[in-house]
């Protein structure tokens, strides 16, 4: 963004800002890639690959905003797949053990993503432990009880539950809507509300927020919460879509939740989330995915152009900071 | 501008003596701003140079470039003659120039001596280990220099803020440092480690050691220094010799008019209305028997050395660390502050903290934010739980106006303002939540001389005008006595003292000197 530009936002006082110059610069990057791949595939520009393609991202920013609710606050969630494994098989159990309906089993769910979150919150804030140390124990814990319950067997769930997974309205997934909903009111939370705010500022600066008479440990905790129930939401879609939940949910989801954050413009530091961002950071990180298989480039090599992309978003973010700060 | 100033008089270097470090026509551009423009200083060996100047002036820049951390755009440095191109940092250390860095720069977990000796470690031959016997023996010339005599083993979080920063300077030396350069090096310093300071500082140039010497404080200027350079908006507004200068000469350069300190007179305090009251508050270790009351309208002066207890009772009152025993009363009715949650929405207490970069704001958050962010609840609509952001916008806006904060705007990102308006948002904070009883910890550190005038009528603005009961904590004895109705002297953990009279600067002084007793003398 240009200064002049700067100014005369700033020059608004009741103004305030949605979309930063990076999420801009995230879209015109999303669309190179869009474009890119449109000239080299004859079958990207269709219904169909578009479905498919807005499904993933939808899965990908869900996920990625439960790893990003924790790092606003200065923390971290290690076990964000783990947390979506266990409530795979929650949901499992609740619908082919149990046989209970769908409205009944998808509150379960979300009560044991948020029970979990809640048990990672708890220990970081009462023991004191840092959030790596917790969440990495946690992970451990959770994939081991979702192993030990289900014996890695995945369960069939009834067609019915599968409607929202797998068919949307005009050509747009009920899943990429959810996503959006989901956004909508993240965005809500971090700009509106009492709580979101708060936990920014917790991120922001942890002593100033405790001498603004902020609880940084019931921020804390609360995005930890936030962060188990993104997850089961993640896992109750994955499962819809996949017509089946399979306990290894899950174990993909660590890598790709830090890669689409950080991307997304996510600090590592805290104090900082743009859910709109992530989004963008979704968007990018799927197209590149299937840019990728439309190149036909070698699928085993697929990690390395990850790696190499959340250097370099890493870099440009470095660089644009740092231009910026000698101004 | 004053073409005639800027050009003029720009430096009166003593005849013909071999200049040690010359700055000739160095400019500075970054985008949108001149930070330095066609200045040239020569600063004479074994000289202490001032460096005076508004926030923003260039004092900063202008030390950056003569330790190679910026390359200037135009002009050049040289030293004892010869030119010098810095690439970096390092080129300076090389060169024998040193800078010991307002923020005190240190190690925690390492010794004195490693810190001292950190870019040269003795080792056993080439194999990188470290022969600490030497080391430590080595450290211990240094220390001596700067009179620290404390075992060169002392880890350095265990240090008090002078001990640090003689550390530093010791490090300079060591590093065979002949040009110093300090950037306010008295920080938060008391009077005496400030008069020792001098005292070491003025027989390392009997050394020949040349110092550049940058702080807000006249009365250290004028009692440290021999020449000064005052810089404003970027050009050198001339060189003079400290004797031919004063005051009002002084600020009158730096500021560009006629600025005559304010005696601000004593605001009427009303002593029926006890607004805080502190009963024998003890916390083991910290603080002892501290019995006070605090009136509506008051600013009582909290003297001391840095932890002598003035900021460890603070932190009491605002519920930041537990009292082990003595209690607390607030408008008369016994208080019971569990956390500042509690002081802050049962008891409206805003406490200002001294650490305002660390512990005060958000820097990469908004102005908006930072005004906010105690009142955020009171904001709160009773069923969408969402903030009323035109409520937020215009509290802001009217905190903004009333302490005539200079910001472009709510968006701005704290870190961009000046330090003096970073402060006026971290008193303007606990204003807008509508606290009554202020806490405000060393109010002025490191904001230049208009802020700081600023902020003192603000402060008395705060008890005379708002009727707020005011606790000002500070090590600097002019502002305390300038602005409290009454002192508490702290020393070791106790109040040792009171000081009701402060009409009189003299006596004000005196009485202070006495009350804190043999660490004056």
């Amino acid at each position: 963004m240009t200064e002049a530009k700067q100014q005369a936002k700033d020059g608004n006082l009741e103004q305030r800002t949605v979309i930063t110059g990076r999420t801009i610069g995230l879209i015109t990057a999303a669309l190179i890639l869009f474009g890119g791949i449109a000239l080299i595939s004859d079958t990207f520009l269709s219904g169909y690959t578009m479905f498919v393609l807005s499904r993933q991202i939808a899965f990908f920013t869900i996920i990625a905003l439960a790893q990003a609710v924790c790092l606003v606050v200065g923390g971290m969630n290690l076990s964000v797949g783990a947390i979506g494994s266990i409530c795979t098989v929650t949901l499992g159990l609740a619908l082919a053990k149990a046989g209970l309906s769908g409205w009944i089993a998808v509150p379960l769910t979300l009560l044991c993503g948020g029970l979990a979150g809640l048990a990672n919150g708890l220990l970081i804030v009462k023991l004191r432990i840092d959030s790596f140390i917790v969440t990495l124990s946690m992970m451990f814990i959770f994939m081991g009880l979702r192993s030990g319950i289900s014996g890695g067997q995945p369960y069939a769930v009834p067609q019915s539950f599968c409607f929202v997974g797998q068919h949307g309205v005009l050509g747009i997934p009920y899943v990429f809507l959810i996503m959006l909903a989901v956004l909508g009111i993240a965005s809500y939370i971090y700009r509106n509300t009492v709580f979101g705010r708060r936990m920014l500022a917790t991120g922001g600066n942890e002593d100033a927020a405790r001498l603004s008479g902020i609880s940084n440990d019931n921020m804390i905790m609360g995005a930890n919460v936030l962060s188990g129930l993104l997850a089961a939401i993640a896992a109750i879609l994955w499962a819809s879509e996949l017509g089946s939940a399979a306990p290894e949910t899950g174990d993909s989801w660590l890598i790709v939740t830090f890669a689409v954050a950080i991307i997304g413009g996510t600090g590592l530091k805290g104090g900082v989330i743009s859910p709109y961002g992530i989004l963008m950071g979704g968007i990018i990180y799927t197209l590149i995915r299937h840019g990728l298989i439309e190149m036909k480039a070698n699928p085993y090599y697929m990690n390395v152009y990850i790696g190499v992309l959340i250097l370099l978003t890493i870099a440009v973010d470095r660089i644009r900071e740092s231009y910026s700060n000698r101004q | 501008m004053h073409p005639e100033l800027v050009s003029g008089s720009r430096d009166l270097a003593l005849g013909n003596m071999p200049s040690m470090l010359e700055l000739k026509n160095i400019s500075k551009a970054f985008p949108g701003v001149k930070a330095l423009d066609d200045v040239s200083v020569t600063f004479n060996p074994g000289e202490i140079h001032a460096l005076v100047g508004e926030n923003g002036a260039g004092k900063s820049t202008l030390m950056k470039i003569i330790t190679g951390i910026y390359q200037p755009d135009s002009g050049n440095v040289s030293y004892d003659g010869k030119p010098l191109h810095f690439g970096s940092y390092r080129d300076s250390l090389k060169a024998g120039i040193d800078i010991v860095h307002q923020e005190i720069q240190v190690i925690p977990e390492s010794t004195v001596a490693e810190s001292i000796m950190i870019d040269k470690l003795i080792t056993m031959g080439p194999t990188g280990i470290i022969r600490w016997d030497k080391v430590n023996a080595a450290a211990q010339e240094f220390m001596h220099m700067v009179e620290l005599n404390i075992p060169p083993n002392t880890l350095i979080k265990s240090l008090s803020a002078a001990q640090k920063r003689l550390t530093q300077i010791a490090r300079a030396l060591a590093g065979n440092a002949h040009v110093i350069l300090l950037d306010e090096p008295t920080g938060t310093l008391t009077k005496h480690e400030t008069d020792n300071l001098f005292r070491i500082l003025r027989d390392l140039k009997s050394r020949g050691v040349t110092m550049v010497f940058v702080s807000h404080k006249f009365e250290e200027v004028f009692a440290l220094c021999d020449r000064a350079t005052v810089l404003r908006d970027g050009q050198a507004i001339g060189t003079h010799k400290i004797v031919d200068l004063d005051t009002n000469k002084l600020i009158a350069m730096m500021i560009g008019r006629e600025f005559t300190e304010a005696h601000l007179g004593r605001v009427n305090v009303n002593r029926d209305r006890v607004v805080l009251e502190a009963n024998a508050l003890t916390r083991k270790g910290k603080i002892h028997d501290a019995s006070f009351e605090l009136h509506e309208g008051e600013i009582l002066g909290f003297y001391g050395l840095v932890g002598a207890g003035r900021t460890e009772l603070a932190r009491l009152i605002i519920g930041e660390d537990k009292s082990d025993s003595g209690n607390l009363s607030i408008n008369g009715a016994p208080a019971r502050i569990r956390n500042i949650g509690d002081s802050l929405y049962k008891y409206g207490i805003g406490y200002v903290t001294e650490n305002r970069k660390e512990e005060g704001l958000f820097l990469e958050d908004t102005v908006r934010s930072n005004i906010s962010v105690a009142i955020w609840p009171r904001l709160r609509h009773w069923l969408t739980r969402c903030i009323n952001q035109r409520q937020e916008d215009s509290i802001c806006h009217d905190t903004v106006i009333s302490m005539s904060i200079k910001t472009p705007g709510l968006n701005q990102r704290m870190e961009n303002l000046s330090g003096g308006n970073q402060q006026k948002i971290s008193v303007g904070k606990w204003l807008a939540a509508n606290c009554n009883i202020l806490i405000i910890d060393e109010p002025t550190i490191g904001v230049d001389v208009g802020a700081k005038d600023q902020i003192h009528r603000l402060v008395r603005d705060l008890a005379e005008t708002q009727r707020k009961a005011v606790i000002l904590i500070s090590s600097d004895m002019p502002e305390i006595i300038k602005l409290a109705n009454r002192i508490l002297v702290f020393r070791d953990g106790h109040i040792v003292g009171e000081v009701d009279d402060v009409d009189n600067p003299e006596k004000g002084y005196k009485d202070i000197s006495h009350a804190i007793g043999a660490y004056l003398r």
